[in-house]
């Protein structure tokens, strides 16, 4: 009888230590298949991260490939990129060429179908865009030409209100379900941008016609959004380094049309844009390009409150 | 009388359609009307997109080159080196192909004759993180076997890569397959290859079916948000010029800066790879090495300076010693052209004929690339 009750002692036993084992893998099982339902997203800038989080909110997981303060143009395909676009369920691109030198070596060395051209994973944000400067014929004469149009269009806030449809209808093709909580996140974006537009454009009111000298032809979507008229550029062609002519030729502009400010972007150096300052007594101001670009500006608003706060300031 | 009735409906029911129809066409026009004076208002810088194309992206990169050799009857010329032609293009939702068609001069009979320098498909839909590569191309191996010369920051390649792989370098005929590795960590890459080889210094096109096989395994790692490292090793096996196998062991160690913010401004690069190869002779066995260090600096936005140790045995005689020091500046006019001057000094303790029998000689390239058409990316 001891030996009968001892048996079924060890068995309980054993069925508790079993029955303990299961719940563990039941619990690590639902926390994978909690992990498996992430979207993971990966994006080629900081802006469109930042747009994503908001319309992908709580289901996705995001990274993005160029920091804030980098010029995307030229980002090093690193293969450390490779790891997080082999494990993403969405791309998204700025596109127009913007990204040529890197990003298409990047997606064939990602081994990951779900995410190449033509797939349900690929969102270009530039669909639907109104471009600018978009070329009648391609001379390499006249420096980088873009031979989509100028790519540098997310710094029209209005513009980012069509990335975010695009990239919210790349999450809706792969992950029908979610379908009504990306399109509330896009309504209530759509609206925030509405909302701050009109903020930016009172700001700005004052300076229509503002006449400014640019680094790198990367603001005309900004210009034609806020009125301001870029009388020239620092480089002399786009891709071009200021040249000491080019400099003599910009000083005589600012002088004559009483410019005051030369704006540029967070990876150009200021020496060339200092020298014609010190001449002409003109300010130069380094704009943010992207989100994350300086401290502060960690979303897709901060960008254009950063840029307008320190533009309308510099204009007064 | 109802047939009366009925017809006197219908033409009423029609009538009534009709107004409806015609005032849909009036809103149509309306709607028309006002959308063209929305265009005609739109600020005129905006444009309608270009039409998009299905050629593959075409582009022909130009090498010429002007040389000077402290010995020779013939020592000092110039000539279009190479000319490059490719096309790249995705195939289907399932591959990619890339081509490089190669028209190189002959230095001593001025001819020139061309060649498909690679030629293959690369799969892009394979699961487990696997791709497939088909046709003709560079090996993996090391760091500068796959990449294309006038892509490398140097005018004449490495003596120990010249003395074990050919000017040419180590291509084939063949299959290769990559796996990434499933590590969160770091970035790792295992190669396999299957080829028939292009006839090299260590390697003969094997008439039989000795095939020559190659693996590489590529670690890389971001030290900081500026800096990484990686290291790659490589290991190949092939019939040699003697009908035996040769076997070659290889390490590639390379470790670069660049300033994320300022990439475009400034970068250093320190590049090493060594080679080891075990060629069986008819009654022997030949241990011999090779290897070079190379330092790479840009010292302003447009230009660098590279600094070269190389260091070689012949594949065939370990005591064949083959040391030299260079030394290269290159100008970059745009993304699409630079120029290149290098010097080089090379001391050797066997007298060749190829060198006209000097033992120490100095050389002197120059080098100016140009690209027109759309080329690819380099891997990085």
């Amino acid at each position: 009888m001891k030996s009968i009750i001892k048996k079924y002692l060890n068995f309980k036993n054993k069925v508790k230590r079993n029955s303990k084992i299961i719940t563990s893998i039941c619990i690590l099982f639902s926390i994978n298949s909690a992990i498996a339902g992430t979207i993971h997203v990966v994006t080629t800038t900081q802006d469109t991260k930042s747009i994503a989080e908001i319309i992908g909110g709580t289901k996705v997981e995001l990274f993005a490939i160029a920091t804030g303060y980098q010029n995307p143009h030229f980002v090093d395909p690193k293969p450390s990129y490779i790891i997080k676009l082999s494990n993403a369920d969405l791309y998204v691109t700025l596109g127009l060429d913007l990204e040529a030198g890197w990003s298409p070596s990047l997606l064939t060395s990602s081994k990951n179908k779900k995410i190449q051209k033509g797939s349900d994973g690929y969102v270009d944000a530039s669909v639907g865009v109104n471009l600018m400067q978009v070329p009648s014929s391609i001379n390499r004469a006249e420096g980088d030409i873009h031979v989509f149009g100028n790519p540098h269009y997310w710094l029209d806030p209005l513009n980012g209100k069509i990335i975010a449809r695009n990239i919210c209808n790349g999450l809706e093709k792969i992950s029908p379900e979610n379908k009504d909580y990306f399109e509330a996140n896009l309504k209530t974006f759509d609206a925030q941008i509405d909302a701050k537009i009109k903020v930016w454009t009172a700001a700005m009111e004052g300076f229509k016609g503002a006449k400014i000298i640019a680094y790198h032809n990367e603001w005309c979507y900004f210009e034609n959004r806020f009125g301001l008229k870029i009388v020239d550029f620092m480089e002399p062609k786009p891709g071009i380094p200021p040249s000491p002519s080019q400099l003599v030729k910009i000083i005589k502009e600012v002088k004559e049309n009483s410019i005051k400010v030369i704006i540029t972007s967070p990876y150009f150096t200021t020496s060339s844009s200092d020298v014609v300052s010190k001449q002409t007594g003109s300010k130069t101001v380094v704009l943010a390009t992207s989100v994350g670009a300086f401290d502060g500006i960690k979303n897709y608003f901060d960008l254009f409150d950063y840029n307008i706060k320190l533009l309308s300031a510099s204009l007064k | 009388m109802k047939k009366n009735l009925l017809l006197a409906l219908m033409l009423f029911a029609r009538q009534l359609f009709a107004q409806t129809d015609s005032l849909n066409s009036d809103s149509l026009l309306l709607l028309q009307i006002q959308n063209d004076m929305k265009e005609a208002a739109a600020p005129p810088t905006i444009q309608q997109r270009i039409a998009a194309s299905a050629n593959p992206d075409i582009s022909a990169i130009g090498d010429f080159r002007g040389y000077y050799r402290s010995y020779g009857k013939h020592n000092f010329d110039a000539a279009l080196h190479e000319t490059e032609f490719s096309f790249q293009s995705v195939v289907d939702p399932y591959a990619r192909a890339d081509f490089f068609y190669s028209v190189a001069e002959d230095e001593k009979t001025g001819e020139f004759s061309g060649e498909i320098e690679e030629g293959y498909l690369t799969t892009l839909s394979l699961p487990g993180h696997l791709q497939l590569k088909a046709g003709r191309f560079k090996e993996q191996m090391g760091r500068i076997n796959p990449v294309h010369a006038h892509a490398l920051p140097f005018i004449d390649m490495p003596d120990a890569y010249v003395n074990f792989f050919g000017e040419d370098g180590f291509k084939g005929d063949g299959l290769s397959l990559s796996w990434l590795l499933p590590n969160h960590s770091f970035f790792q890459e295992l190669t396999v290859e299957a080829t028939n080889v292009s006839e090299g210094p260590s390697f003969e096109r094997s008439a039989g079916n000795n095939y020559l096989y190659n693996a590489h395994l590529k670690n890389f790692w971001d030290l900081t948000d500026n800096a990484t490292l990686e290291l790659g090793l490589s290991g190949m096996t092939g019939e040699n010029l003697m009908k035996k196998i040769t076997n070659i062991g290889a390490i590639d160690l390379t470790y670069k800066w660049k300033p994320i913010r300022y990439n475009t401004y400034k970068s250093v690069t320190f590049q090493n790879e060594l080679y080891y190869s075990q060629a069986a002779l008819d009654s022997s066995t030949v241990n011999a090495i090779g290897f070079y260090s190379l330092l790479n600096v840009q010292i302003a936005k447009r230009s660098f300076l590279a600094g070269r140790f190389d260091y070689s045995n012949n594949p065939y005689s370990a005591k064949f010693v083959q040391e030299s020091g260079s030394l290269t500046l290159g100008f970059l006019a745009t993304e699409f052209q630079k120029i290149e001057i290098e010097g080089k000094y090379t001391t050797m303790n066997t007298a060749l004929a190829e060198n006209d029998n000097q033992k120490k000689f100095v050389s002197a390239y120059l080098r100016w690339i140009f690209v027109i058409g759309s080329h690819g990316a380099h891997t990085y």
